[in-house]
C-alpha cells in the first residue's frame, strides 16, 4: 500500500515502515506543561467559589433595591443559564470543528486538532453543570422557565405549547438528555478514534471518521439548533426565531476559535508544541475568528431585519425588552464591540500573524461573547442594574475557570498532538500564500 | 503600393533580448534556483509552474501586494456611497412612505450598503489585480520559446527580466546555469510586427461607417427641411378608417360620432348595474343621485352618518344619539341598538314602490330592496344554498346561524379584543331584513365581513339567502309548520 502523503516536504526525519509512518520528535513538547498539571482541582474550587460568591452577591444586591426575593432568584437563575451557555457554546464549537475537519478532509488543522478534541471532550462534564437547571424544573420553579408552572402563564400561545406537551419538564429533560447523549457519544467516538490512531498510526481510523462525519454533522446541526430553542429561546416562550440556533452556533464558533488561540498561545508560552504549531496555524485560526465575527453579525442582523420590517408586536417585543430599562446600552454596544471593532481589528493579516495581537483580539472576543450571552438571556430577568451584574460577571469568570479545569482533566497524560495522524506532515508544511 | 517598398527593404533590427529563462523538471529545483536568484538581488523575476507551488512567493522574494489596502478603500467607498445614496434618496430628495417606516438610514439600508461594499470591493480586486499585473497583455516574448509550452504541463520555468536594475546578460546566464537547469535560453523579442494587419483596420473602419448610416438618415430627417410629404413607415396605423369620440361625422343627422343608447336596451357590461337579480334592489325605482349617497355610507359602515340630511333631519339624528350612547356605555348597547335597527328594518320591509326619500339612518343603506326571491324556492336551490352556506358562511356564523362558527370560537378563546363577533342570523333585526338586503350584505360585505361577490355567483348568493331564510324560519316554527303525518315522530323523539 502506498502512502498517500507526500513526504518530500517534511523537515523531520521520517521513517516509513509497512503502511504506517512515524516522526522523530521531542516527546516532551507534546505533553501538558508541568506547571499546568494538577491545577484542575484548584481551578475547579476557585471557579465554584466564584460562581457561588457571584450568585450570593447578585441575590443580595438584586433583592436589596427590589425587596423582592423572587426577582432576585430569577436574576440568579438567568445568570447561571447565561454563564453556562457561555462555555457550552464553546464546547459545541469544538465538536463542530472536529466534525467539519473530517467532512472537508482538512490537513492544515491536524497539529492543533487534539486541543479541539480535548475541549470537545468536556461536554459530558458540562452536562453535570446542566443538572441544576433540571432540578429547578422539578422543584416546580418558574424562575427561569415561565412555562414550568402553567397556572402562572397568561399567554395563550405558551399555554398551547405546554398543552401539546412540548414545553413540559419531563419532555424538556428527555430532550436535554438526548442532546447531551448525542454530543457526548459523537465526541467520545471521534476522540477514541484519534487516540487509537496515536497507538497504531493506522489510516483506517481517519477514513472511518471521514465516513461518519457527514451524518454526525447533520445530527449536530439539528440537536444544537433545538437545544438553543429549548434552553435559551424558551425562557421567553412567547417569542420565536427560527434562526436562533444558528445565532448561538455562530457565536459559539467565534468564541471557540478565540479559545483555541489562547490555549495554543499559552501552551507555546510554556514551551510546548514547538515546531508543531506555527504562525500559519495561528493565522488560520485568526481568519476563522474573523470570519465568524462577520457571520455572527450577519445572523444577528438577519434576525433583526425581518422582525423590524414585519413590525408585528408578538415578534418585536423581544427587541423592545432589550432596548429599554438600561439594556439598550448593552444592545447598541454590541454593534461596535461585537462587530465593528473586532471586525476591523482582525481584518489585517499582519495582526493575525502577530501572536500578541491575536491573543489580544481572542480575549476581546471571549469578553464580547459573554456580553452577547448576557444580552440574550439577562434582560428577561428584569431591568438593567449594574451592581447585581457584577455578581453575574463573577459567575462568568467562575464558569470559565471550571471549564478550563475540565479541559485540564482531559488533557492530563494525553499527547497534545496526534503524532501518528497521516495528515500531520501536511499540517506541518502548510503555509499561507503571501498576498 | 509602391510607396511602401522602402520600409520593407529597410534593414531589419536584430531581435532584442528581454531576459533569460531556465527550465527545471521539478519544483524543488525551481525553488532552489529561485532562492539563488533572489539572494543575488534580482527583483524583476517570475516563475511559471503547472500547479501552485507552496513557498514560491517567499523563494522569489515577492513583496506583499498593496491590493488589500486598495480593496479596503474601495469597500469603504462603496459603503459610504450606499449610505449617502439612501439617505439622500429616501431621507431628503423623495420621501416616500414604505410600510410606515422612518425616512433615511434604517436597518433596511444595511443590505444595500453590504451589497455595494461587496460590489466595489470585488470589482476593485479583479480590476486592481489586472492593473497591478499589467494585464491584459496580448503577447509575451517568452512565448517565442517553443519549450515554454510545457509550463502548463510538466515543466517549471524561472525567468529573469532584462529590465532589472542589476541585470547583466553574462552574469545572469552564469547564475542560472549554476542551478543546473534542464535548459537555459535567452528570451528574444518577438520579431513579428506589433501593429494590426491593414485589412483588419480597414474592415473595422468599414463596419463603423456602415453603422453610422441609419443614424445619419434619422438625424437628417429630424433636423432638415423637405418639400416632400412626411414619410410614414406604417401608413395604415397612422391613418385608420375609424372615428374617435367627440369627432363629427356626416353619416348621422346630428353630426355626432358618439351614439346615444337605444331605448329599451342595456349596454354591454351594464346588466349587473341594472338588474335587481345582481343587486338585491330595484334601480328603476330610484334615481342615480338618490342611490349614490347611501351606498357610500354603507361601505364605510358608519351608523351615525346621515345619508340624506336635508330631507328629513329628525329621524336621522335620533339613531345617531342612540348609537353614541351605545358607544359610551356598552351595558346599554342592546336597547339602543334595537332602537336604531327598528327603523331601517321597517322601511326595508315596506313595499318597494315607496321612494327612498325619507329613510332612517342606519348601518345599512335604505334602498328599495326586493322582497321576493328572483329564484325558485325549490329543493335544488335549497341544497345549493346549504352547501355554499356551509362552505363560506358557517366558519363564522356557525352551521345553525348563531354566530358560533369555529373561527369565531377560536378568536373568542384567544381573547382578541380587536375581534368583532359575527352576528347571529336569528337576531330580530336580521329576521326582519328583506331578502334583497341579505343578498346585498353577502355581495358587498358588512362591517368586518368581507364581500363574497368574487367567490359566489349571484345565483349561489340567492340560494344562500333562501337557506338563511329557511334557517330563520326553523327557529320560529310552530307545530303547524310540520306536516301532519310527521308530527307524531317529533313527539316520539322528545
Amino acid at each position: 500500500m502506498t502512502n498517500p502523503i507526500k513526504q518530500s516536504h517534511i523537515n523531520f526525519e521520517t521513517t516509513v515502515s509497512n503502511n504506517s509512518m512515524s516522526l522523530q520528535y521531542d516527546k516532551e513538547t507534546i505533553v501538558l506543561p508541568s506547571q499546568w498539571k494538577n491545577k484542575s482541582p484548584i481551578l475547579f474550587a476557585a471557579g465554584l467559589a466564584l460562581l457561588v460568591t457571584g450568585a450570593v452577591f447578585a441575590l443580595f444586591t438584586q433583592g436589596a433595591d427590589k425587596s423582592d426575593g423572587a426577582a432576585a432568584f430569577k436574576f440568579v437563575t438567568h445568570s447561571y443559564l447565561a454563564n453556562f451557555m457561555y462555555v457550552m457554546t464553546i464546547a459545541l464549537g469544538a465538536l463542530f470543528f472536529i466534525l467539519v475537519q473530517f467532512v472537508a478532509r482538512a490537513g492544515w488543522s491536524t497539529s492543533i486538532r487534539r486541543i479541539a478534541e480535548l475541549i470537545m471532550s468536556t461536554i459530558p462534564f458540562l452536562a453535570v453543570l446542566f443538572v441544576p437547571i433540571i432540578v429547578l424544573l422539578y422543584a416546580n420553579s418558574d424562575a427561569l422557565y415561565e412555562w414550568n408552572v402553567r397556572e402562572n402563564v397568561h399567554s395563550s400561545v405558551i399555554k398551547a405549547k405546554i398543552d401539546v406537551g412540548y414545553l413540559t419538564k419531563n419532555y424538556f429533560t428527555l430532550r436535554a438528555v438526548l442532546y447531551f447523549g448525542l454530543w457526548a457519544l459523537m465526541g467520545a467516538w471521534f476522540y477514541s478514534q484519534s487516540r487509537k490512531q496515536d497507538e497504531s498510526g493506522d489510516i483506517e481510523h481517519s477514513l472511518l471518521r471521514q465516513k461518519w462525519s457527514g451524518p454526525c454533522i447533520m445530527i449536530f446541526a439539528l440537536s444544537a439548533s433545538f437545544a438553543a430553542f429549548d434552553w435559551v429561546m424558551s425562557i421567553d416562550a412567547d417569542w420565536f426565531s427560527t434562526i436562533f440556533g444558528v445565532y448561538l452556533f455562530a457565536a459559539g464558533m467565534m468564541a471557540f476559535f478565540a479559545t483555541m488561540i489562547l490555549i495554543n498561545a499559552g501552551l507555546q508560552k510554556a514551551g510546548k508544541l514547538q515546531n508543531l504549531v506555527s504562525v500559519e496555524h495561528f493565522h488560520d485560526m485568526g481568519k476563522f475568528m474573523f470570519g465568524f465575527i462577520m457571520f455572527w453579525s450577519y445572523i444577528a442582523f438577519s434576525q433583526l431585519l425581518l422582525y423590524w420590517y414585519g413590525n408585528i408586536p408578538e415578534e418585536t417585543y423581544w427587541f423592545a425588552v432589550r432596548l429599554k430599562d438600561g439594556w439598550q446600552y448593552l444592545s447598541y454596544g454590541l454593534i461596535p464591540l461585537h462587530f465593528a471593532i473586532p471586525f476591523l481589528g482582525t481584518m489585517s493579516r499582519h495582526v493575525r500573524r502577530n501572536r500578541p495581537g491575536l491573543v489580544f483580539w481572542a480575549i476581546w472576543v471571549l469578553v464580547v461573547h459573554w456580553l452577547d450571552m448576557t444580552f440574550l438571556i439577562m434582560p428577561n430577568a428584569g431591568p438593567f442594574s449594574l451592581i447585581p451584574l457584577a455578581g453575574h460577571l463573577l459567575g462568568g469568570l467562575g464558569m470559565l475557570l471550571i471549564f478550563f479545569a475540565f479541559f485540564l482533566v482531559r488533557a492530563t497524560n494525553v499527547p497534545l498532538v496526534p503524532m501518528r495522524d497521516p495528515r500531520l506532515p501536511e499540517s506541518l508544511t502548510y503555509a499561507n500564500p503571501i498576498l | 503600393m509602391s510607396e511602401h517598398k522602402p520600409r520593407k527593404t529597410s534593414e531589419p533590427k536584430p531581435p532584442r533580448s528581454t531576459g533569460w529563462v531556465a527550465e527545471f523538471s521539478n519544483e524543488h529545483a525551481l525553488l532552489e534556483a529561485a532562492r539563488k536568484v533572489r539572494d543575488s538581488g534580482y527583483t524583476k523575476t517570475d516563475a511559471f509552474t503547472p500547479f501552485p507551488v507552496h513557498g514560491i512567493d517567499e523563494a522569489l522574494g515577492i513583496k506583499p501586494t498593496i491590493l488589500p489596502f486598495i480593496v479596503l478603500c474601495a469597500g469603504t467607498t462603496g459603503l459610504l456611497t450606499a449610505l449617502l445614496m439612501q439617505w439622500w434618496m429616501n431621507g431628503v430628495d423623495y420621501k416616500y412612505i414604505i410600510s410606515g417606516k422612518p425616512f433615511g438610514i434604517t436597518p433596511a439600508s444595511i443590505p444595500v450598503s453590504f451589497e455595494l461594499t461587496i460590489l466595489f470591493s470585488a470589482f476593485t480586486s479583479v480590476f486592481g489585480m489586472l492593473a497591478l499585473n499589467g494585464l491584459p497583455r496580448l503577447s509575451n516574448p517568452i512565448f517565442t520559446n517553443p519549450r515554454f509550452d510545457r509550463a502548463t504541463n510538466d515543466r517549471f520555468f524561472l525567468y529573469v527580466d532584462a529590465g532589472d536594475r542589476y541585470y547583466n546578460r553574462e552574469s545572469v546566464k552564469e547564475l542560472l546555469s549554476s542551478a543546473h537547469p534542464d535548459s537555459l535560453d535567452e528570451v528574444m523579442e518577438d520579431p513579428s510586427p506589433t501593429t494590426l494587419p491593414r485589412p483588419i483596420w480597414l474592415g473595422a473602419l468599414l463596419l463603423v461607417l456602415t453603422g453610422l448610416i441609419p443614424a445619419m438618415i434619422v438625424l437628417n430627417m429630424r433636423a432638415g427641411f423637405s418639400d416632400l410629404p412626411r414619410w410614414h413607415v406604417f401608413f395604415d396605423m397612422d391613418f385608420q378608417p375609424k372615428k374617435k369620440p367627440q369627432q363629427t361625422t356626416t353619416i348621422f343627422a346630428d353630426g355626432r360620432t358618439m351614439r346615444p343608447q337605444v331605448e329599451g336596451t342595456i349596454a354591454r357590461g351594464q346588466l349587473t348595474e341594472q338588474d335587481p337579480f345582481y343587486l338585491g334592489w330595484d334601480p328603476s325605482k330610484v334615481t342615480l343621485a338618490e342611490v349614490r349617497n347611501p351606498i357610500l355610507v354603507s361601505t364605510q359602515d358608519t351608523a351615525a352618518q346621515d345619508p340624506v340630511p336635508a330631507q328629513d333631519p329628525i329621524p336621522a339624528t335620533e339613531p345617531a344619539k342612540a348609537e353614541s350612547a351605545a358607544d359610551a356605555n356598552p351595558a346599554e348597547a342592546k336597547p339602543a341598538e334595537a332602537a336604531a335597527e327598528q327603523k331601517p328594518a321597517d322601511t326595508a320591509v315596506a313595499p318597494a314602490s315607496q321612494p327612498p326619500a325619507a329613510p332612517a339612518a342606519g348601518a345599512t343603506p335604505n334602498l328599495p330592496w326586493i322582497d321576493r326571491l328572483p329564484i325558485a324556492a325549490d329543493e335544488e336551490h335549497m341544497k345549493l344554498g346549504k352547501s355554499k352556506y356551509d362552505i363560506y358562511c358557517s366558519t363564522c356564523h356557525g352551521y345553525s346561524g348563531f354566530g358560533d362558527g369555529l373561527v369565531a370560537q377560536r378568536a373568542a378563546s384567544l381573547l382578541q379584543d380587536t375581534w368583532t363577533p359575527p352576528s347571529s342570523l336569528h337576531l330580530d333585526r336580521i329576521q326582519k331584513q328583506a331578502v334583497g338586503q341579505i343578498f346585498h350584505t353577502i355581495s358587498k360585505g358588512q362591517g368586518k365581513m368581507a364581500s363574497y361577490a368574487s367567490s359566489l355567483t349571484p345565483k349561489e348568493r340567492w340560494a344562500i339567502v333562501l337557506y338563511v331564510k329557511a334557517l330563520q324560519r326553523s327557529r320560529n316554527a310552530t307545530i303547524e309548520d310540520v306536516p301532519v303525518e310527521q308530527r307524531s315522530q317529533l313527539s316520539e323523539s322528545k
